[in-house]
This record gives C-alpha cells, structure tokens and sequence, in this order.
C-alpha cells in the first residue's frame, strides 16, 4: 500500500461544502448525495467536494478540527505525552492536505493550520521512530501501538518489516555460529 | 466668576504632564514627559524637590504616602512619598498607562491606559485588580466619585463628559457645555463629589455641578494650550493644573465661586440625587436596559450589552456610535426630572451645607412609576447586521449575500449569489453611501438616506433586464429618507420617512404609493405580496407595538392584514421578518421566537420554533436567513455571543427543525399532536398558492395529507389503547372520510362496538356533508360550463349534421343534441372539480380533505344511493341515517339480482323524474340515451356509436355508475346470497351483525371459492354497461308516455341551465 492508495481512501471521508448551483438528489452506488441547494450546505464525500472546488461550483466547510486553536491543543497534548494522542480525524494528515492544497481560500487561516498539522505529524512520526528503535533495541516480541493512523503505519510499515525480516535474519545466522562456539 | 487663575509658571518640559495634591494639599506633584516627579511647596516654589521615576512619567496620583505614577514602560509604580523611593510594580498594561487616580480612602487605584482597559487594583495588593473593558478608545483619563458611586470615563471624541455607575456599568448621565465644543481631555472629581472638573483641547477650563448639569465655571488657559492634568485642593477650593506645554497653573477660589450660585439648590438636588440615580439604575437595569438598548437599535445591541454586564466578554466592538447615541436619549430624562424636582424642593433648601454625606435617605417626592414607553425600534432590513459596522452584511436572503465594507480605503458593496446560475457576483463601488440593500432574482434595490447636500436615492441594478441599460435610479423628494426597501416579482417598494411607501416596476416606473399609519420598521416581499411591519403605536416596559399589513398587489389586489398588530415575545422587538420560500409570512423577534402567519385560522401568528432553545449559551443567537416550508426549514447563521455573525470568517448556515410548543411532548401522545399540527401549519400554503393560481405540487400536496391522516390514525389507535372513546371519536373528526371508515374498522376489531357506532353516524355526517359541497358546486359551475359546452356543441353538432349520411330528421338531432348538452352540463362540473376543490375545501374544512377525485368517488358512494333518487333539494333521508354498513350491503345486493332487479331499482328513481323538470340531470340521461338507442335502432351505425360511446365516456363520472361498481367485491356478492341462511341462523342479527357474521363465514371459505367469487364481482362490471343500453328498452313504455312532449322535454327534463343554453343556440 503506497500514500497514494491512502489518500484515495481518504477521499471517502465526508465533508460539507457550500454549493453555489441547485441539483437533485443524486443516486450513486456509495449511497444518495444532496439535495443540493445553493447556500445550504451539505454533506459530500472529499472526493466531490474536491471535484466540485476545482469547478468553482461550491465553498468548503473545513471539518471542525481544522481549526487553529483545537489543532494547537493536540500538539501540546501531543508534544506532552510519550503515547500517541487520539487524532480528530483518522485521515487528518490527507485530509489536510487535500483540502489544503485545493481549497486553501476556504479555510481561515490555511497557513497556520499547515504548520500545525505538520508539527502534529512530526512528534508523532518522532514517536513512532522512537518506539521502533526501542522496540527493535529491547528485542520485544511485541508493541502495542494506539491511535496511529492509517498514513503513519503505512510510512514505517515497510520499512520495519523488511528490516525486521533482515535483523531476523542475521540473528538467525548469529546464533548458529554462537553455538558453533560451545 | 469671582474664581481667580493665578498666573502659570514652568513646570516640566514639554510634552505630557500631569498634577496632583497631597493629603494636606501642602504641596502639588507634577510629573512631565521628562521622567520627573517635582513636588512643589506651592506655586511659587522654585526648588522643588524631582524624584525621577522613569523614562516619561504620564500621570501621577498621591494619597497616604504613596505616589503612583504610569510612565512609559508601560508599567504603574509606586513611590514612597515624599521620599521618592520604589516601591514596587503596581500593574502592567500592554501600553502606556494614561491616567492614575486614587478612590477617597486610597485604597484603590483606576488606572486608565491606551490599551482600552480601565484597572482597579487595591494598593496595598496589587493581585486584587478588576479589569474593565467595553470602552473602544484608549482611556485617557478616568477618576473615582468620591462617594464611590461613579466610575468616568472621558470620551475623547466628545465634547462631553459621560458618567458610568461603577457597579452596573450603566450610563448614568452626560454632561456638556454648550459654550465647549472642544474635546474633552481631563475630569477631575472635587473632594466634595459635588463637582466635576474638565480640561479640554483648547484649554479650557470647565467645572460641572453634577447634580444639576450646570457649567458652573468657566475659564481659558492663558495661552490656549491644551490642559492635560487637572488636581483639586483636598479643602476643594483650589485646581492646579498642567498643560501640554508643561506649565503648571492654579485656580483659586473655585469652591466659593460656585458655592453661592449652587448651594440653594445643592441640598435639595444632593439629597434627591440618590433618588435619581435609583431611579435610573431602575430603569435601565438588567433586562430594562438591555432591552432599551437593543430597541433603540438592533445594531448596537451585543456591545452595549458587554458594558452593561460588565463581563469579560470578549465581543468588543467599537461603541462609539452607541454611547453618544444612548447619551443623548437619556439627557431628555434628565433633564425633565431635573426640571420636575427642582421648584418642588427650593423652598426647603436652607443653603446651609453645600457638602453633604454622599447617602441620604431618599426623599420622597412625586414620581411617575407607571409603565415606562419603550423607544420605538428602528427601522431595518431584515438579514442586515448594524449599520455602523464598517464591514457587515446588508442583506443574506435566499438569493445571495451582499456585503458591505465601509473603512479608509474602500466604501464598496459586493454582491454574491448563492447561486451562480442567477448572475455572476457584483463589486460596486459605494460612492452614494448606500445602507440599505435588498437581492431578488432579477435585481439588486440600494437605497441611501439623505445629506444635507443630497436627496435619498434609490437604485436597482435590474440585472435581468434584456435591454442594455441595466440601470436606473430615482431621487426621492427632499426631506424624505428611504427606511426600508423590498424587492417583489417585478415590482419594488420603499419606505420613506415621511410615513409613505412608494410602489416601482422593476423596470423603474413609478406605481402607486400610499401612507403608512406609522414608522415602518421593516419590509419583506415575495410574489405578490407586500409585508410591511410599522409602528402603531408606543410600547410599554420594553414592549414594542407593532403593526403587520399585508397587501397583494397582483391581479387581485386587495389588503390581506389591515395593520393588525404582530403578536412579539415580552420585551423584545422584531429581529427578522420575510416570507418562506413558500410565500407564508414569518417573523423572528429578538427571543429568538419564530412566528409564522396561519392563514386558516384568520391570519394569526403560530410560533414554530424558540432558536433560543438550541443555543449553547445565554450569550449565543442565531440568525436566521431564511425559512423554508417544505422541507421544513429554518435556515439561520449560529453566532456565538454575538446577535449577528462577523463577514468574516465566512459564517455557514445551519438548518435547524421545527418545534411547534405544544406541551408535554415529551409523551408519544403530545409529540404527534405536534407533528400533525406541525404539518397542518407548514401546508396551508398549498391552499394559499393554487387559490392564487400558483402551480402547487400536488404530489408533494397528497403525501402530505396522507401523512396527517397517518398520525390521526396513530393518534386514533393510540387512544383506542388508552380506552379514550370520546378522543377518539374527536380524532376521528378531523379525519377525512375515508379515513374514517379505517378507523370504523379498527374500533370494529378491537371490539368497541359503542365507538364503531358514534364513528358511523360520523362517517355519515362527512358524507353528506361532502355530498352537499359537491352539489352546491355543481350548481355553481354549471353556468359557466353550459355557456361553455353551447359553442362548443355547436360546433359538434354542424360537423355531425354533416356526417349522418342518412338524413335524420331536424327533431332527433335536436334530441340528441339536447341530450349531449345535458351530459355535458353533467359532465363539467365534475370535470371541473379537481381544480376548483382545493381551495373550497381548504376554506371550509380544516383538515381539508382530500381534494383527489379518486377519493371522492369512493367516499361518496355508499350514500349516493339514496341521494340520487332524492331531488337535490331535499333533506337527508332515511336512507341517509343508515350506516355506512348498511348501505354498502344494499348496494352490493343490486348487482346480484341484476338483470331482474334493475327495472325496479330504476323506475322508482325514474317515475318521479320524468315529469318534474327538476330532477337530477343523471338519472335523466340515463333514461334518455337508452331511450334513444332503443327508438333509433335502425339508424346509422354512427350515430349510435356516439351514444354508446357516450356514456363509455363517462363512467366515472357518473355517480350511479361508480356507485354501482364499487361495491361489488366478491364478498358482498358472497353475502347476498349467504345472507338468508345467515338470517336464517340468526334471525334476530341486525344489518351490522350480519355483515360480522358474513366476514367470519366468507373468511372460512378456501381460496380458491374466495377466488372465485371476486371473479364473479368483476365480471359483474361489463354487464352492467350493458344492462344500461338494454334497460332502456324496458323503459321504452315509459318513454313512449313523454314521447309527445319531446320537443318539450329538453326544456323540462333537464336542468334549467341546458334549457338556457339551448336558448341561446
């Protein structure tokens, strides 16, 4: 699974958007969408509302997390504790940036919540390293990891395994020799 | 003024300074943009001793050995004095500090400071403070009453100086001089806190008696600087004071000057000046003020109230506007009451004490105490927040947004809309100054108040005009101001001052205009219709006391609401009002109570929604933008701690539900009493817009209905559970007929055998209730429909002169057209209905019941049995009496014996008709198109063909037809001929029982017998139609009898109106 397959998942997440044209309820095989009536807003997968943005046909309603001063009490609370924090949103990292990279005139203050959200993602891709290196370090059998996100495993999962796998393996080598000594 | 200025001496440097006295008024302390403290023996002194406290020192205060001064790091010190040493950090601002005072006892200290707090912090621990915020300028000065009544705050815009009560925050009065008109920049209290002493701009030098608003003194600094720290001699005879030059100056002699010109009315006015102030506390206290704040304005509203509560609300908004305002109004009451009190008291005045302990008991004197008039609201656009906002919104409809921006650099409008589909966003440069906006979909109406210079404008930006000039602007007559404006369908209104409202076409052309009984306050359109909501006269304890018209101004144009006045919550004042998107009037007072117009009940207000109930917090409110019938909307704009939302960030619409406030409905029974009322309530505009030939989706209309009777139904079951008859029985007469009978069923099954009964008398009562509305209908009608069909027929008829190749004689055609015409003048009205019951129900019955011919049909035909052998005149018969059960057996035995019994079941009802000239046109025709196939047998195929097709054409028209065919299911034909071996049984079973009997037998039968005999029901349909065309043969005796007055007989037999149309021909 690559970032890509992430985010399109990501895109399923729902989103209100403010459109600007009126059009009927709309069948579609995820379920019914609208009806949509200019001014109101409305509840659209990112997905819509993204395509929608881009035509100039709506206004985004950033989700309720997306705001300054929430975003600003996770990294504290984030930057506090040694465990992950619950995240608002288990897609906040793709969310952002789509939202972010599409809609940017939507969102007040775009800029800042970039940063904090960025912050946010580098304590706990900090963490994240940090566990791993004990992990790996403490040769423990397990790890119980809460509140990761889908974007967050996916960036180490690779990783660790295959370097796990590799440790595995050169532990496996080590030992035979070690008792090759005895 | 026998007070003396002693010449002024060098004090500081140049720049800000500031004075005051010590306890002994021994000395004077200065302070100077120099840093220094200089305290001088007196004015003569020329080595006074400097203590330097900072960079700038801004003010200085002195009271039991302590010297406070602001200086320019933004800090309050504290000094030991006369020592001069440091003592510590008072408080901190963000900026600098502009002024330093010290209360009576010099506990506390108010320091003022540029950041718009004002502090008080207890001297001796400086952790004890209490910020005061609501001001929306720096502070430049603030000082305490001496007997700690009043807080001041100098307004720096102002030629004025207002005073606050400390622990309400409330303004309690305003002083001026005519003769100043020069800013204000320093007050001072005298030790007495009979005084008040003000330094202006210009220098001059102003002395207040308080209580009675009176410039007592006046003088000019010498060279005319501005005077910018002022200090009373503790024994309050003295003021020194500094310049911004920083010269220090003295008056001398001031007490004594304005003792003898005041001192007569100083007792009395001391001792009442309690009084007065409870008074007004009283007055504007709590939910009196706050109300009398938002009346006066809406726009001021949230600021005010931030001072008024004295919170840390962090709402601030500049106030500047507001106060001034606020000022002014209560000036009047003072100024009155002073007037009042003072000849009451002069008499007792003895003039011996002029300073007097701060509380005296209150005296009594002659007070109005009755009801206070609230001040009339002011007129405003519905969906605009304030004026005085520099950006705000003038106007958020369902149209779109226009915004309005209005600082230094730019004075412009932006309009957007919701949909893009209407017209591209708009920016207009504001040169006109426009305050007042409205948005529809074909145009943009601004409206500006007139200047000295300029009349007030309107103009309307036509955007969906198809000529090039998309603009035009009038100019209103001078002295009269555009209040409010609305936009219609291809029509505009506008409210001017002068009590006149002012009717265009879209296109600019000046309509009618008519005057108002009073101020408007608002205006909505939609359609056709004009709302205006005016003033009818004062309110009373916060009450507002409006006035509602409602006009139509299309093709029927008529006054709908003659000025009845618009029912408010207690103590509020309108805050919105508009139409739905469905065209039903709505109005929103400032309690967040949402009212909307019932038109069925005789135009009266429901309340559908309290948006107070779904806030968050007290401070919290919604704005509603629009409201929506169907789906039941009500779209409005949450606002925390404010009444109306900032431009920015862009606010979003929340939706919220309906609630009608029907009590306990938290039970299943109180919750669909408010569903069903809900519903009622939220589709009378389905009768209002077809009765106004609006199209009306009917769909939308009868899913409705349905849902009603579902809950009458629910209701109904639910009572029947709670063994509730007489409820049920209430229930059940709202219910539409058919309806009715369901409930028949269900009070049946569950063995209630006294409510099936009273349901019965009630079903029967419906019936012929319908039954008569239905004829009164065809009465009505027909004339048209006859003049109508007499053309038309005429018509026909030539084309089939034509086509009858055989040449029937001039009397048969004659026959045969009289006959169509009469089918015809049938024929229309039931036509007809669909389209005109809607509203003729509507208006009649409440629960209007269901308009759909197919549901007429079925709920009439039980009864139509015995009505139409009856002359239409006629009372309800016996037959009528028997229940629904009853008749519907005796229908379906018809069909049974058809063949046989038809000749008997039809002469009855056709001897009598024939020779009466008034008899039911239906049955006539019946008898005369089988008269007439029966007697012209051998004419043209054509000819007959017509004839049968005919009455092919009709059957669901018919009224015996239909009648004939609904009841023939296959258990009634079952029953007929089961029902004498179930008499036979049961000999003494009455019709009812029979029929319960029948069911348990018939319900005992295989399916395939069951089968069988619905089978035979459903054959039994096509011979009828038949039997019609045979049993005219039968009939054919009869016929024979008449057939000498054939000629006649059109003008007989028939209704009056074909005999007209005949005429006519």
């Amino acid at each position: 699974m690559d970032a890509a397959e992430v985010e399109f998942l990501a895109e399923k997440e729902i989103v209100e958007i403010i459109p600007n044209f009126s059009l009927d309820k709309i069948y579609l095989i995820g379920g019914d969408l609208g009806p949509f009536n200019p001014g109101l807003p409305v509840e659209v997968p990112v997905w819509l509302a993204l395509n929608l943005k881009q035509r100039h046909k709506c206004r985004i309603i950033p989700p309720e997390w997306m705001d300054t001063e929430k975003l600003e009490e996770i990294r504290e609370q984030e930057r506090k504790l040694d465990t992950f924090t619950p995240i608002p949103s288990p897609y906040y990292m793709e969310l952002t940036k789509l939202l972010l990279n599409h809609a940017a005139d939507n969102i007040p203050k775009a800029d800042d919540i970039r940063t904090l959200v960025k912050d946010i993602w580098d304590t706990r891709m900090a963490k994240l390293r940090l566990s791993a290196d004990s992990f790996i370090s403490q040769q423990e059998a397990h790890a119980q990891l809460d509140n990761l996100t889908l974007m967050e495993i996916n960036t180490t999962r690779s990783f660790l395994l295959n370097s796990l796998n590799y440790m595995y393996k050169l532990r496996k080598n080590l030992q035979p020799t070690r008792t090759h000594d005895y | 003024m026998p007070c003396e200025r002693k010449p002024m001496r060098y004090g500081h440097s140049e720049g800000l300074t500031d004075v005051c006295f010590d306890d002994e008024g021994k000395s004077i302390v200065t302070c100077g943009s120099d840093g220094d403290v200089r305290i001088w023996e007196s004015l003569d002194d020329d080595d006074p001793k400097s203590i330097n406290v900072g960079e700038k020192a801004f003010s200085v205060a002195l009271r039991n050995g302590k010297l406070i001064t602001a200086v320019s790091n933004n800090t309050v010190q504290i000094h030991t004095f006369p020592e001069g040493d440091p003592d510590g950090i008072l408080t901190r601002f963000t900026t600098n500090a502009n002024h330093v005072t010290f209360n009576t006892s010099g506990s506390k200290v108010a320091v003022g400071s540029s950041d718009f707090l004002v502090k008080i912090v207890e001297v001796t621990d400086s952790s004890q403070q209490k910020t005061l915020r609501g001001h929306e300028a720096p502070v430049l000065s603030v000082a305490f009453d001496p007997s700690d009544e009043f807080l001041l705050l100098a307004i720096p815009v102002d030629a004025t100086v207002q005073l606050y009560d400390r622990n309400t925050w409330t303004h309690v009065s305003t002083l001026s001089d005519d003769l100043s008109t020069q800013v204000v920049n320093v007050v001072v209290w005298s030790p007495c806190g009979k005084f008040l002493a003000a330094g202006t701009v210009g220098g001059n030098l102003l002395i207040w008696d308080v209580e009675a608003k009176l410039c007592v003194e006046r003088q000019k600094h010498e060279k005319g600087f501005t005077v910018c720290g002022m200090a009373w001699h503790p024994s309050g005879g003295r003021i020194t004071y500094t310049d911004t030059e920083g010269c220090l100056g003295l008056l001398d002699g001031v007490s004594s000057a304005s003792a003898p010109t005041s001192s007569s009315t100083t007792q009395s006015t001391k001792a009442t000046a309690a009084k007065e102030t409870n008074d007004y506390d009283d007055l504007f206290d709590e939910d009196d003020d706050r109300m009398m704040d938002e009346g006066m304005s809406d726009s001021r509203s949230p600021v005010k109230k931030a001072l008024v509560e004295e919170d840390d609300d962090d709402d601030l908004m500049p106030a500047t506007g507001r106060a001034r305002n606020r000022a002014s109004f209560l000036d009047d009451d003072n100024s009155q009451d002073a007037a009042s009190v003072k000849p009451d008291k002069l008499p007792e005045a003895d003039g011996s004490s002029a300073i007097l302990p701060p509380v005296v008991p209150a005296v009594s004197r002659p007070v109005y105490e009755g009801p206070m008039p609230t001040p009339p609201q002011r007129a405003f656009q519905p969906g605009s927040t304030p004026v005085h906002l520099m950006h705000r919104f003038m106007m958020w409809n369902s149209i779109g947004i226009v915004r309005g921006y209005n600082d230094d650099q730019d004075n412009a409008i932006d309009v957007e809309f919701h949909d893009t589909a209407i017209h591209h966003a708009m920016h207009l440069t504001n040169t006109l100054g426009h305050t007042m906006v409205d948005l529809s979909q074909e145009a943009v109406l601004l409206a500006c108040e007139g200047t000295d210079e300029l009349a007030s404008k309107i103009q309307c930006l036509h955007f969906s005009c198809w000529d090039t000039l998309k603009e035009w602007m009038v100019d209103i007559p001078k002295g009269e101001d555009a209040r409010a404006l609305c936009l219609g369908q291809g029509w505009a209104a506008v409210a001017t001052s002068t009590l006149m409202v002012r009717l265009f076409s879209i296109g600019g052309v000046q309509r009618e205009m008519f005057s108002l009984p009073g101020a408007v306050v608002c205006m909505a359109g939609h359609g056709e219709q004009l709302l205006i909501v005016y003033h009818r006269g004062t309110g009373f304890d916060g009450d507002q006391s409006l006035g509602v018209q409602l006009i139509q101004l299309g093709r029927k144009r008529k006054q709908v609401i003659q000025g009845e006045a618009l029912p408010l919550s207690r103590k509020s004042y309108l805050a919105w009002m508009g139409f739905t998107a469905e065209g039903t009037p709505c109005c929103v007072d400032s309690e967040g109570v949402v009212r909307i117009l019932n038109r069925t009940l005789g135009n009266t207000w429901t309340p559908v929604c309290n948006t107070r109930e779904s806030c968050k917090s007290k401070s919290d409110h919604y704005w509603v933008v629009g409201v929506h019938e169907n789906p039941q909307q009500l779209r409005c704009i949450p606002c925390k701690g404010s009444r109306f939302p900032p431009t920015l960030p862009r606010p979003a619409v929340a939706v919220l539900p309906f609630k009608l406030p029907y009590c306990q409905t938290t039970t299943e029974k109180g919750q669909m009493e408010e569903q069903y009322w809900r519903s009622v309530l939220f589709h009378n505009h389905y009768d209002f817009l077809s009765s106004s030939g609006y199209e009306i989706d009917s769909e939308g209309q009868s899913q409705a209905q349905k849902e009603q009777q579902e809950l009458l139904m629910k209701m109904f079951a639910l009572s029947c559970k709670l063994e509730r008859e007489f409820r049920c029985v209430e229930l059940a007469e709202l219910m539409t007929h058919n309806v009715v009978t369901l409930a028949i069923r269900y009070a049946s099954r569950s063995r209630r055998m006294a409510l099936a009964q009273k349901l019965n008398e009630l079903a029967l009562e419906k019936a012929n209730q319908l039954h008569e509305e239905e004829e009164q209908e065809e009465e009505e009608p027909a004339y048209q429909s006859v003049a109508r069909n007499s053309q038309f027929n005429h018509v026909r008829r030539e084309s089939r002169g034509s086509s009858q190749m055989n040449g029937c004689d001039d009397e048969d055609v004659e026959e045969e057209y009289t006959q169509e015409e009469e089918r015809d003048a049938e024929e229309s009205p039931e036509i007809k209905k669909p389209c005109l019951n809607p509203f003729k129900k509507g208006a009649k019955s409440p629960e209007r019941p269901s308009p759909k011919p197919v549901n007429r049909e079925v709920c009439a035909n039980p009864f139509k049995v015995s009505s139409a052998g009856k002359s239409s005149g006629s009372p309800a018969g016996q037959s009528r009496t028997t229940n629904v059960l009853d008749s519907m057996t005796m229908s379906s035995r018809k069909p049974a014996a058809l063949s046989g019994t038809s000749k008997q079941s039809k002469a009855p009802v056709l001897k009598p008709l024939a020779p009466k000239a008034k008899s039911k046109t239906q049955a006539t025709l019946l008898q005369m198109s089988a008269t007439k196939v029966s007697s012209k047998k051998q004419e043209s195929q054509s000819e007959t063909d017509t004839v049968k097709r005919a009455p092919a054409a009709t059957p669901p028209v018919s009224a015996e037809n239909t009648e004939n065919r609904k009841p023939k299911t296959g258990f009634q034909l079952w029953l007929d001929e089961n029902r004498k071996s179930i008499l036979g049984d049961n000999p003494d079973f009455e019709e009812m029982d029979v029929i319960k009997e029948g069911m348990g037998r018939f319900r005992t039968l295989t399916a395939g017998e069951r089968l069988e005999w619905s089978e035979k029901a459903k054959s039994e349909s096509d011979p009828k139609k038949r039997k019609r065309e045979h049993g005219g043969e039968e009939d054919e005796q009869m016929k024979s009898d008449e057939s000498g007055g054939k000629k006649k007989k059109p003008l007989d037999s028939s209704a009056k109106l074909s005999a007209f149309a005949f005429n006519k021909e």
